[in-house]
């Protein structure tokens, strides 16, 4: 099982509103249940602020929940 | 959760997977409803295997067979029995051995067979078979031997010698056969020299007892000696061939033979616990049986294929499936009670690897329909409750699954919705406690209000108080398997009835009912209907049917529909008939009622778990109904209703004033019932002069357009969730901000989600354009900064090994 590894956001461009910077896809872990992934997500390289796109929660996330759930 | 044992116990009740009637009667455990099905395809080499692997000398068997089977199939009184011989023969004559002589490794144990009757050879077949050396002594000629008893077996049809090809078989599997004098010399040397002996007791009868003197369990008579094979007799006592009882003894014998020699148990196991399959016939259209063109001189059927496609069609394919038929929960799965059982136990003993199983557990309302439908009482709710209980021991449930429905209980059962209330005239020891129930709380305040204004005027009347008590009864804990958080809901609902000096209880809502009377079994709990229907509710009824706007739009007729949890509440479903007939609504009761009714899908948080499977319950619900539905439970009510059925509760025809509920609108969305017990409970609490605190206002002015929000709540994204995240986003200033378009984009995690709200911001207030959630925990999102929450879970991110715990 596995996330596949970048998402960008669903549309638009986006940025930081604390940093006023523009976001970049980083490398972020992301936590459920007693297991840890890394995805790339858009994220403000200054204060670590991560966007989840609605089509990544809905989507791949909502699958690797399940899956974990019934392991 | 279940042992071995009681799986097999509980799993033999399910009798779908027990033969048909036909199978059962046959003496070789043919498998006629499969063979059927493929005759009926055309598929006859498909057919023919299962004569093959059924049947011993399945040329010889087929052509004399007496056909028990065809006396008990259920076809008989529906056209006539399918004509199971006939076909098995046009089958045999159109196809060839479907079989392939696998040369096996030679057993040890050698076998003696004394008499070439239909036993004697059936055994041999059997034995030979499996690769024991088998010897057939027999005086005279096989052939005279069977021929003198079978006459018919001297024409068989296209003129194929049925004997000569079995008897090759025999022999190319290696069976030997020798000519001697049957006496009890030869039995003694064969005893000695064989590992076990046969002997068949129409061609060998000299040296077999009579029948009765043989144990029929195993048909061992004496040391290693098995008998098989008696001639039956007429009733006027003349010997009587019944080739399929003589052969069939000879396959049994055989299997005792080889149980003999292997030193297992004559007995165990040897004929399966599980109770005759039952199947509905009711409402099937009698065929008649298809006269085949040609008819052999001696009787025999000879069906063409194209005749033999028609009369294997005419089989019913014989199943039970009682309870599947009736419930979409068990249909969506695709199997039946005896295949689930097995399913759930096997999820509860994987330890490592996927539990697959997992939605078929909590997907079962918990309606307890099928129990009554099942001749044998198979309960699916029992087994997956018991399941649920030990995934929520073991701490395997899956968190998502009731997650959402039980914080709603806990909300209303929380500050903002509880409320114990005594009587305002008659404070101490009321006589009665009022329990309307969080769901009609949520859905019809202001007909809890009403009706409780009117039990207590009525009440009051002949002296007797009645408190008032706003919560969740616990319901939900329960049937997410939650089995302390039940037991610790109950307590918390005792103390406050003992507070309020145990006061009789009065409840509006079926599950209540059963929740409190296990829960809270000092109490008497009844249902209002009951209560009701003794007083006398003229009043009620005098200014309700003052309101035209209301009785204008009764329809003529209502189909009535029972809640699941009052399917077996006698006084529950009396009173609500006699209540709506007093009303003057006219209801009818659908097929499936009373005890046989089903599910809206509220039951066993379904609508929680499985959103999907419990709309294809209230659809299939609906769908049994003819007319508007009248409800007696607001939960089966709103969720009927959102179906698309026209569908009212019984306060809606008793209480005054209350046209606004029309039978077709839909009930208040989840945000609005949370809502709306909090503002029952300020209402009510209010009206005694109490100092009602403020009610906080929301932490941010959101407009969330109405189609919006149902939307999220299907998500289960909550008004208040949505809020709560503008608000966090902008407290913390974690935002993003979308450079087309001006839009915002934060989130917040108040609990094991972290909601996501995309909105804009103007003056005096914020306008929601989408939202979303999730269950993972993202660095960086949910109002938390990224390093904090990555050293929280001290965590290797290794990209899905597990951490250690
Ligand atoms: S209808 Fe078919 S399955 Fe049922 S008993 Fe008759 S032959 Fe067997
Ligand atoms: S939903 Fe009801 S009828 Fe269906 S399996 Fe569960 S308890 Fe039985
Ligand atoms: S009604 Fe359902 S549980 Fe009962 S025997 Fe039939 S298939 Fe099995
Ligand atoms: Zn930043």
């Amino acid at each position: 099982m596995s996330l596949a590894p970048n998402y960008g956001p669903d549309q638009g461009t986006w940025r930081c509103g604390r940093c006023q910077l523009p976001l970049e896809q980083i490398k972020v872990p992301v936590f459920y249940l007693n297991s840890a992934f890394d995805v790339f997500l858009p994220r403000c390289p200054q204060c670590g602020l991560s966007l989840v796109p609605k089509s990544l929660a809905e989507g791949k996330m909502r699958e690797v929940e399940a899956l974990l759930e019934d392991k | 959760m279940l042992d071995q044992d009681s799986l097999r116990a509980f799993e033999s009740r399910c009798t779908q997977e027990s033969p048909p009637r036909c199978r059962a009667a046959c003496p070789f455990d043919l498998d006629c409803r499969t063979f059927l099905a493929r005759m009926a395809e055309g598929k006859q080499d498909e057919a023919r295997k299962l004569l093959d692997r059924h049947l011993p000398l399945p040329h010889v068997l087929v052509r004399l067979c007496d056909h028990p089977c065809e006396n008990t199939c259920l076809r008989r009184d529906l056209g006539g029995s399918v004509a199971l011989h006939g076909l098995e023969l046009a089958c045999l004559l159109n196809t060839d051995s479907q079989e392939r002589l696998l040369p096996l490794p030679p057993k040890r144990y050698r076998m003696a067979i004394v008499g070439a009757g239909l036993a004697g050879l059936a055994a041999a077949w059997d034995l030979a078979r499996k690769a024991y050396p088998v010897v057939l002594f027999h005086e005279g000629s096989i052939e005279d031997t069977l021929l003198i008893r079978f006459p018919q077996l001297r024409q068989c049809p296209s003129g194929k010698d049925f004997l000569a090809q079995d008897i090759g078989t025999l022999t190319r599997r290696k069976a030997r056969f020798q000519r001697v004098d049957i006496d009890n010399g030869l039995l003694e040397r064969l005893a000695a020299e064989f590992d076990s002996v046969l002997l068949d007791a129409d061609a060998a009868a000299v040296l077999v007892p009579e029948e009765s003197r043989v144990d029929a369990s195993t048909l061992l008579w004496k040391d290693n000696i098995c008998c098989a094979g008696w001639p039956g007799h007429t009733p006027t006592g003349h010997p009587l061939a019944l080739p399929s009882r003589q052969a069939g003894q000879g396959r049994y014998a055989a299997q005792t033979m080889e149980r003999l020699v292997a030193h297992i148990s004559l007995t165990a196991e040897r004929t399966k616990v599980q109770g005759p399959l039952r199947t509905e016939v009711s409402g099937i259209t009698p065929v008649q049986r298809v006269e085949p063109g040609v008819i052999t001189q001696d009787g025999e059927e000879l069906f063409n294929s194209q005749e033999a496609v028609a009369e294997a069609g005419r089989c019913l394919q014989c199943e039970c499936l009682i309870c599947v038929r009736q419930c979409a929960y068990m249909q969506k799965f695709k199997g039946y009670p005896r295949l689930y059982a097995r399913q759930a136990h096997n999820n509860a003993a994987i330890v490592k690897g996927l539990h697959t199983a997992n939605s078929l557990v909590n997907g079962c309302a918990l309606c307890g329909q099928c129990a009554e439908l099942c001749p044998e009482n198979f309960s699916m709710a029992e087994l997956c409750l018991a399941a649920r209980e030990d995934m929520v021991a073991r701490g395997v449930m899956p968190p998502s699954a009731h997650e959402f429905a039980l914080e709603d209980m806990e909300n209303a059962s929380g500050p903002e919705c509880f409320l114990a209330l005594p009587d305002p005239d008659m404070p101490d020891r009321p006589a009665w406690l009022f329990f309307p129930g969080c769901q009609l709380a949520a859905s019809r305040g202001e007909q809890v209000k009403t009706l409780y204004d009117w039990l207590r005027a009525t009440l009051n009347a002949k002296g007797l108080g009645v408190a008032l008590m706003l919560s969740c009864c616990g319901m939900p804990a329960r049937w997410a398997g939650r089995q302390r958080l039940f037991q610790e809901h109950m307590k918390r609902l005792h103390d406050s009835w003992k507070e309020m000096g145990r006061p009789r209880i009065l409840t509006a809502c079926a599950s209540c009912l059963t929740a409190l009377r296990e829960g809270l079994p000092e109490a008497e709990t009844f249902s209002v209907w009951e209560i009701m229907d003794g007083l006398d509710i003229t009043s009620l009824l005098a200014e309700s049917q003052a309101n035209t706007a209301t009785f204008a739009s009764m329809p003529p007729v209502f189909s009535m529909h029972d809640p699941c949890n009052a399917r077996y509440d006698a006084a529950w479903l009396a009173s609500v008939r006699n209540l709506a007939r007093k009303a003057d609504a006219v209801v009818e009761d659908p097929p499936l009622s009373g005890a046989t009714t089903a599910c809206c899908g509220y039951g066993g948080l379904v609508w929680c778990a499985q959103s999907d499977t419990a709309d294809a319950m209230a659809a299939h619900r609906a769908a049994q109904l003819p007319h508007p539905i009248l409800a007696s439970c607001i939960m089966c009510r709103d969720r009927l209703a959102a179906s698309g059925k026209e569908c009212w509760h019984l306060l809606d025809v008793l209480l005054p004033g209350m046209a606004q509920h029309s039978g077709n609108e839909p009930g208040p969305g989840l945000s609005a019932r949370r809502a709306n017990r909090a503002s029952l409970r300020r209402r009510l609490l209010a009206r005694t002069g109490a100092i009602v605190p403020e009610i906080a206002p929301p932490p941010c002015n959101l407009r969330i357009p109405q189609q919006l929000l149902t939307k999220l709540e299907k998500r289960h994204i909550l008004l208040t969730d949505a809020e709560s995240a503008v608000a966090g986003a902008e407290a913390t200033s974690q935002w993003f901000e979308n450079m087309d378009n001006g839009h915002r984009l934060g989130s917040w995690r108040p609990r094991n989600v972290t909601f996501w709200v995309e909105y804009s911001k103007e003056d005096g207030g914020y306008t929601l354009y989408d939202a979303w959630c999730h269950r993972m925990i993202v660095p960086g999102s949910g109002g938390q900064e990224a390093h904090e929450v990555i050293a929280a879970q001290q965590c290797c991110t290794d990209g899905g090994r597990r951490k250690q715990p």
